[in-house]
């Protein structure tokens, strides 16, 4: 059975010969439409598009649903009393005392009346913009294969990212800046960390490149060490000498492209460390656009604690970045809130008190999201770039401890905005009190919504396939449905 | 295979699946384009395997081994003819760089180019294969396919500190030339099969090589879903290790659905499930040196054989005036015996390595006062049903003072530090304090209690009995030592709180205890003759004789292997249960909640006569499931096993497979592009015996491998991919062979091998989730000169360095590396800190050796390439180190095509 999927990778890892021949695809296409990489299906994609790019909202730890997006009045009734989930529920540690009310307060927005709690609120003015998915369905409540499930579509690590898979099918459209592109929360890596956007059998330049903006190498080796030897007069010198002899040993060893391909990286090399800190810069944007993310006037320094302004001018840069970089052709962006789940909580996991965390994550979240999309929009970007704001599972409607909320698997929330979604909906409604979907037999699962978004970028979840070890892999293993109401 | 081998089922478009269900499916998605052979074509991969006889009528003038026979053949087949063969400085870089992962220094090189005999060849070749770097150059190899890594992976991410005796008996195994089914053996059921011998144990880290969920493992119970899913997950972790690494079959499709395309059932996957059912991952215990071990064993037994003739001793007191004294012993018991349980167990010391530091606890009664007798019980832990008489001291004393320090005016009460005190249970312990005034008084242990591997203190209740038979510890302050607080539990306070065991103790209690103390130690002094007490004496000298012996001998070593564990809380493992396997059943679409039928330890059909489920009788051991399986796999009738590896070993030195899909010879799999080929390097390897080494030969003596690489516009025509091998393909050295030769070539590398390996990184917040700091490690740091293979390997955070060369990804089982070329590694290549560092000593180390700035850039040139530099090369780069200096004319040689390619 021989099978063409798995030609283009054979020739990618194939020791010699021509082996060159997805490289030397990579060559021509940087030489002749100068420097973007196409993908599988570039030019020949399944059906029409409706958005170019994505942007990925990842909220480590776990967010939870009942206290930001999904408003239950519920749980306001019956405050305090003990609950009752009219079934056994396995809990991840011990999180079934009584019902518990968000600490926060919530209020209807936008002509859809959509229930935002306070910490949310900067996203009141784009909820005509947004789509929610209550209905959303985990399968672990184990943080680290339920990161790897909404992240990769798989319960373990071995397995490539959503934008990983974006990259391979659509390629870059930029010169000179990778394809997919992950800024992680500045206090570090969430569970799993690099395994999140690994490429795993995908060619690795569809790996996501993390970059950091604000450090003096956003991207690793981007520049040598300061102190080192390292020149810029040497390198643009030591650069053209090796071109002229890798060129010279190229001569002697003919019909091997990639020899030429290696020639060419250092060219893109040198263009990127010149792109790179140019797309990262953000000392040019107007007082207008600063202040939209939250980023005027501009703070650097803050207490230990957890905080509101610490947590906007993090998530308020990374979205600016993020902006720039679409705009520089980045296909999928990844922006992560929240690291890994030591003490004190910088991330989502809150057990022992949602307002402590929940409150200053959620409000640096809501403030940048909302401006990166009211930016998109008066740039007209925000038609075909589609946002997606995800977690690995929700919280519990009952109370952990006094304040916390346990894992809550069985039921967590979503949502999209922009290119070709349905802006101010409301999908799959969780039950009353946000134990589980109220139509049981409905949940949505990460297969669907990774439908969706390839549906949305003109892939077919079906066809897009790559056969690694004797089986045909996809994003969506062998779910997912599209979303039809989502769709506008 | 031909009963069951459905053509591909179109799959089900809508799958709904429930909660835990399928983590992971893999079916294609629709039906394959084409079709799978006829039903009853048997595969090639599961047909018998034969030795194919060497194509005779070949020509003779260019044939060296058989294998150009084969090749020969299929070149004349396709109208191609072989190459020219590769000059000789290329083909000795090319089989140093392929035999043991570094450039041949220049005194190697003109050693060979300088003789011109026909044994040149095949000297460098054996001499290769004798080098030590050979080992560690293949183990890197199998380590990728074994996804062998030092950390768990997942969440957290917590280091396995234990995980490299596995890969240094991957080393050894390979510079030992260890017989292929052997190495198999042992690293299925090596501690079954080769207890006695060291590599029979670590071998079994193959089992544990790839990642643990430590939080599905340790923090939820196997009584939880989540608990079960991780445990099933892996369960098929090493299933898959096993069967895709040895035998190239995907056998874990099954574990949702029947396979689609291969002959492999539910049943057969979830019976390969079962040979693994009692095992976990964990650190297992060995003997580094293999005569300790025997050592130890014999030690052992003598020690049980003493203990026995105490026990004796001790019955025949019983004999004697065993009524009267378990008379006293019950009521003794009783008196504790209360309705409730209580929370509060005692007091708890800190958990000491040796027996031998003392700890002591010692209550202030606020005054000096009139004492009767003190009383001492035992705790009770129901945790874990540990019982009565925790922590109870083996050795210890009781005394009292007016100072706090027991420095001066001590009265000893109580004294048995010179021999061991039988552990009382709970049965309240008393001694006279004879009247004496006293404010302190004072438990000290002189020998610990045992808990597991390690050593404690705990007592239940303290009581100071006053004249009028009251306690007057009750609520007073209680110091220590150390000690672990962890109330309710655990506190100092617990040890006066006038509670012990279930009851409150009153003063008629108190009364009663002593009396009846007093009545029990009259009848043991009348039972306890001075003979009795030589006998015991000598008996308990010879014991403490052996365990001192046992001490001085080697301590075992550690290796994370797939073990039976024995562990507290979530993670208990089957240890406690005498490693009975876990009941193993099939799981209707691989969800853990919807059990099916229980399976029997078993494998799949692989044609022929190899039965499929494992007879194996009733009480069968763990153990003897890994041997079947083990068995299994090194059958000679077993066709996949010598096909799988004949495969690898090829593919590493050609730089393509015969089998481009190297994991999988199913159906979903390639075919081979020299099937007789691979037949008969396979039957070689399975008739033979088991070398490896001797495959090596055949393939590198051949004409095949000595072909130069050059491309030829008429031979690519026809076989564009040399799918044919019409040539030698141009090989780009792999990550790691990168480090190494930039370490060996800049003068830094540190041969030294095996042990733990070492940390390029720095290790921040350890405590919960490990954060590695690579940017922070310094290259200069001698530590981390040694070969890349000994390399700490992380799995959540890789080496970014290495990662962007394409190393292998230790989450993964990775059959062949990626070869990509990328802006990204162009900025490693030049800008990482351990380029620019070792361009550094590069540029050193060349300067140390000759003084003109020429010569120097010419060293250079010759220790990278082998090759020395034309002049015109040397003008231009000493033009270049005049301007920039020598360290950046290094890292510019270090750079070159033809320095990260062979050739």
């Amino acid at each position: 059975m021989k099978v063409a999927a798995s030609r283009r990778d054979f020739l990618w890892r194939s020791g010699g010969g021509l082996g060159g021949i997805a490289l030397a695809h990579l060559m021509q296409s940087s030489s002749v439409r100068g420097g973007s990489e196409p993908g599988v299906l570039s030019g020949q994609l399944h059906h029409p598009p409706r958005a170019k790019r994505v942007i990925q909202l990842f909220m480590a730890g776990a967010a939870s649903h009942v206290d930001l997006f999904d408003h239950k009045p519920a749980l306001e009734k019956h405050h305090g009393q003990k609950s009752d989930f009219g079934e056994h529920v396995e809990a991840f540690q011990n999180g079934l005392g009584p019902w518990m009310r968000s600490p926060f307060t919530f209020r209807p927005y936008g002509e859809c009346g959509k229930m935002l709690s306070d910490p949310v609120r900067a996203l009141g003015r784009c909820a005509d913009e947004m789509a929610f998915i209550h209905s959303m369905v985990g399968k672990t409540g184990v943080h680290s294969q339920a990161t790897l499930l909404q992240a990769t579509g798989f319960q373990r690590p071995g397995f490539p990212g959503a934008g990983a898979w974006v990259s391979y099918a659509l390629g870059s459209e930029s010169d000179n800046l990778p394809s997919f592109v992950v800024l992680p929360d500045h206090r570090g890596f969430a569970s799993n960390g690099p395994k999140n956007w690994d490429t795993a059998f995908l060619p690795a330049r569809h790996q996501g490149t993390i970059i950091r903006p604000g450090l003096r190498n956003p991207i690793a080796d981007l520049r040598a060490d300061p102190k080192s030897f390292v020149t810029d007069d040497g390198d643009r010198e030591g650069l053209a000498l090796l071109k002229s002899l890798n060129q010279k040993h190229q001569l002697a060893t003919q019909g091997d492209s990639r020899l030429e391909a290696r020639i060419r990286s250092y060219e893109l090399a040198a263009q990127l460390q010149l792109a790179a800190p140019e797309a990262l810069d953000i000392s040019g944007e107007p007082q207008h656009v600063l202040k939209l993310y939250g980023l005027d006037p501009p703070r650097s320094s803050f207490p230990t604690k957890i905080n509101v302004p610490e947590e906007i001018s993090y998530f308020g840069r990374k979205c600016l970045v993020a902006r720039r970089l679409l705009e520089r052709g980045v296909r999928f962006v990844q922006i992560w809130s929240g690291c890994d789940n030591g003490f004190p909580r910088r991330n989502w996991d809150s057990h022992e008190d949602i307002s402590r965390d929940h409150g200053p994550l959620a409000e640096g979240m809501a403030v940048g999201t909302a401006g990166l999309i009211a930016d998109l929009k008066q740039r007209g970007l925000l038609d075909d770039t589609i946002i997606l704001w995800t977690t690995e599972f929700g919280r519990m409607p009952s109370t952990q401890g006094t304040k916390g909320r346990d894992h809550n698997p069985y039921v967590f929330t979503n949502w999209l905005a922009g290119g070709g979604i349905k802006g101010g909906t409301t999908y799959g409604p969780s039950d009353q009190w946000g134990y589980k979907p109220a139509d049981r037999d409905k949940p949505t699962h990460v297969y669907d919504v990774h439908a969706t978004i390839l549906h949305l970028l003109g892939i077919d979840h079906e066809q897009l396939t790559v056969r690694h070890n004797g089986i045909d892999r996809r994003l969506t293993d062998v779910h997912g449905h599209v979303i039809h109401d989502l769709i506008a | 295979m031909t009963a069951r081998c459905p053509l591909p089922a179109p799959v089900t478009r809508r799958l709904r699946t429930a909660f835990v269900a399928a983590a992971f499916c893999c079916i294609a998605t629709a039906a394959p384009a084409a079709e799978p052979e006829s039903p009853d074509a048997t595969w090639w991969s599961l047909r018998p395997l034969v030795a194919p006889p060497a194509p005779g009528n070949i020509d003779s003038t260019w044939a060296r081994t058989p294998v150009d026979a084969f090749i020969s053949r299929t070149l004349d087949r396709h109208g191609l003819s072989p190459s020219v063969p590769a000059d000789r400085r290329t083909l000795i870089r090319r089989v140093a760089i392929d035999l043991t992962g570094l450039p041949p220094t220049p005194g190697q090189v003109s050693a060979f180019l300088a003789d011109d005999s026909e044994g040149a060849y095949p000297r460098l070749v054996e001499r290769l294969l004798q080098s030590p770097r050979y080992g560690e150059r293949w183990a890197r190899h199998w380590l990728d396919v074994a996804h062998y890594g030092d950390t768990h992976g997942y969440d957290k991410d917590k280091l396995r500190p234990n995980a490299w005796p596995y890969r240094d008996y991957v080393v050894r195994a390979f510079n030992s030339d260890k017989p292929f089914d052997r190495f198999v053996l042992e690293q299925v059921a090596g501690d079954v099969l080769f207890p006695t011998t060291v590599d029979g144990v670590v071998a079994t880290g193959f089992l544990a090589a790839g990642p643990w969920d430590y939080i599905g493992h340790a923090e939820v119970p196997e009584s939880k879903l989540d608990g079960q899913v991780a445990r099933n997950l892996d369960r098929d972790d090493m299933v898959r290790t096993v069967l895709n690494s040895f035998t190239s079959l995907t056998v874990q499709c099954a574990r949702c659905h029947d396979h689609k395309f291969d002959d492999v059932s539910m049943e057969d996957y979830y019976s390969l499930q079962a040979v693994f059912a009692a095992i976990d991952r964990a650190d297992r215990p060995y003997n580094p040196d293999p005569n300790a071990a025997a050592r130890r064993g014999a030690l052992d037994r003598d020690h049980r054989q003493a203990k026995l003739r105490l026990a004796e001793l001790q019955k025949s007191l019983a004999a004697k005036g065993g009524k009267r004294l378990k008379r006293v012993r019950d009521e003794l018991d009783r008196l504790g015996r209360g309705p409730t349980r209580l929370p509060a167990y005692g007091y708890h010391s800190s958990i000491s390595t040796s027996p031998d530091t003392p700890k002591w606890v010692q209550v202030d009664l606020g005054r000096p006062r009139k004492l009767a007798h003190i009383l001492i019980v035992g705790c009770h832990d129901d945790f874990n049903n540990i019982g009565a008489g925790f922590g109870f001291p083996q050795r210890f004393r009781i005394a009292i003072s007016n100072d706090p320090a027991f420095a001066k005016g001590v009265i000893t009460l109580l004294d048995h530090t010179a021999a061991d005190f039988p552990n009382p249970g709970t049965r309240p312990v008393a001694v006279s304090a004879a009247g004496h005034a006293a404010r302190y008084i004072r438990v000290t242990a002189t020998r610990l209690a045992v808990r597991q591997s390690d050593f404690i203190f705990a007592l239940g209740e303290l009581a100071a009995v006053g004249p009028d038979g009251h306690n007057l510890s009750v609520g007073r302050t209680v110091t220590s030592h150390d000690s672990i607080e962890a109330p309710v539990r655990w506190s100092r306070r617990n040890l006066v709180d006038g509670h012990y065991h279930r009851v409150k103790v009153t003063a008629a209690i108190l009364a009663r205890a002593v009396q009846l103390n007093r009545v029990w130690t009259t009848l043991r002094s009348e039972l306890l003759t001075p003979e009795f007490l030589a006998r015991r004496q000598a008996i308990e000298r010879q014991m403490a004789r052996i365990a001192g012996q046992v001490a001085a001998l080697p301590k075992p070593a550690m290796v994370y292997a797939g073990t039976v564990h024995t562990g507290t809380g979530a993670f208990r493992g089957t240890g406690h249960q005498k490693g009975r396997p876990r009941p193993i059943h099939l799981l209707a679409r691989g969800d853990i909640r919807r059990k099916g039928k229980l399976m029997r330890p078993g494998t799949v059909s692989v044609g022929g006569d190899l039965p499929t489920r494992f007879p194996l009788p009733a009480n069968h051991q763990e153990g003897d499931r890994r041997v079947a399986l083990a068995r299994w796999l090194t059958d000679r009738r077993n066709p996949l096993t010598w096909r799988s590896i004949a495969n690898r070993i090829w593919q590493f030195h050609i730089g393509q497979p015969l089998v481009a899909t190297p994991n999988d010879f199913g159906r979903m799999g390639e075919e081979p592009s020299h099937p007789e080929l691979l037949d008969w390097l396979a039957a070689r390897l399975r008739d033979g015996d088991g070398s490896l080494k001797d495959l090596h030969r055949q393939i590198l003596l051949s004409a095949t491998y000595r072909q130069a690489s050059s491309h030829r516009p008429d031979a690519s025509r026809v076989d564009n991919d040399n799918r044919f091998l019409w040539r030698m393909n141009r090989r780009r050295i792999e990550a790691e062979v990168v480090r190494d030769s930039v370490l060996a070539v800049a003068g830094r590398l540190d041969g030294r091998m095996y042990g733990p390996g070492f940390q390029d990184f720095v290790i921040e917040k350890p405590q919960h989730s490990p954060h590695y700091q690579y940017h922070k490690h310094d290259h200069n740091d001698p530590r981390s000169h040694r070969r890349s293979v000994y390399r700490f390997l992380v799995r959540s955070q890789q080496q970014p360095f290495m990662t962007v060369l394409d190393c292998a990804d230790p989450s993964r089982m990775v059959a062949r590396r990626d070869e990509t070329i990328s802006p990204l590694q162009a900025l490693a290549m030049l800008n990482n800190s351990f380029m620019t560092t070792m361009s550094i000593h590069f540029a050193h180390r060349v300067s140390t050796e000759t003084p003109r700035l020429a010569d120097r850039v010419r060293l250079a040139v010759t220790l990278a390439l082998a090759r020395a530099p034309d002049n015109d090369e040397i003008g231009l780069l000493t033009t270049y180190a005049r301007r920039h200096g020598l360290p950046n004319t290094c890292r510019l040689i270090l750079n070159l095509n033809e320095f990260v390619f062979v050739e």
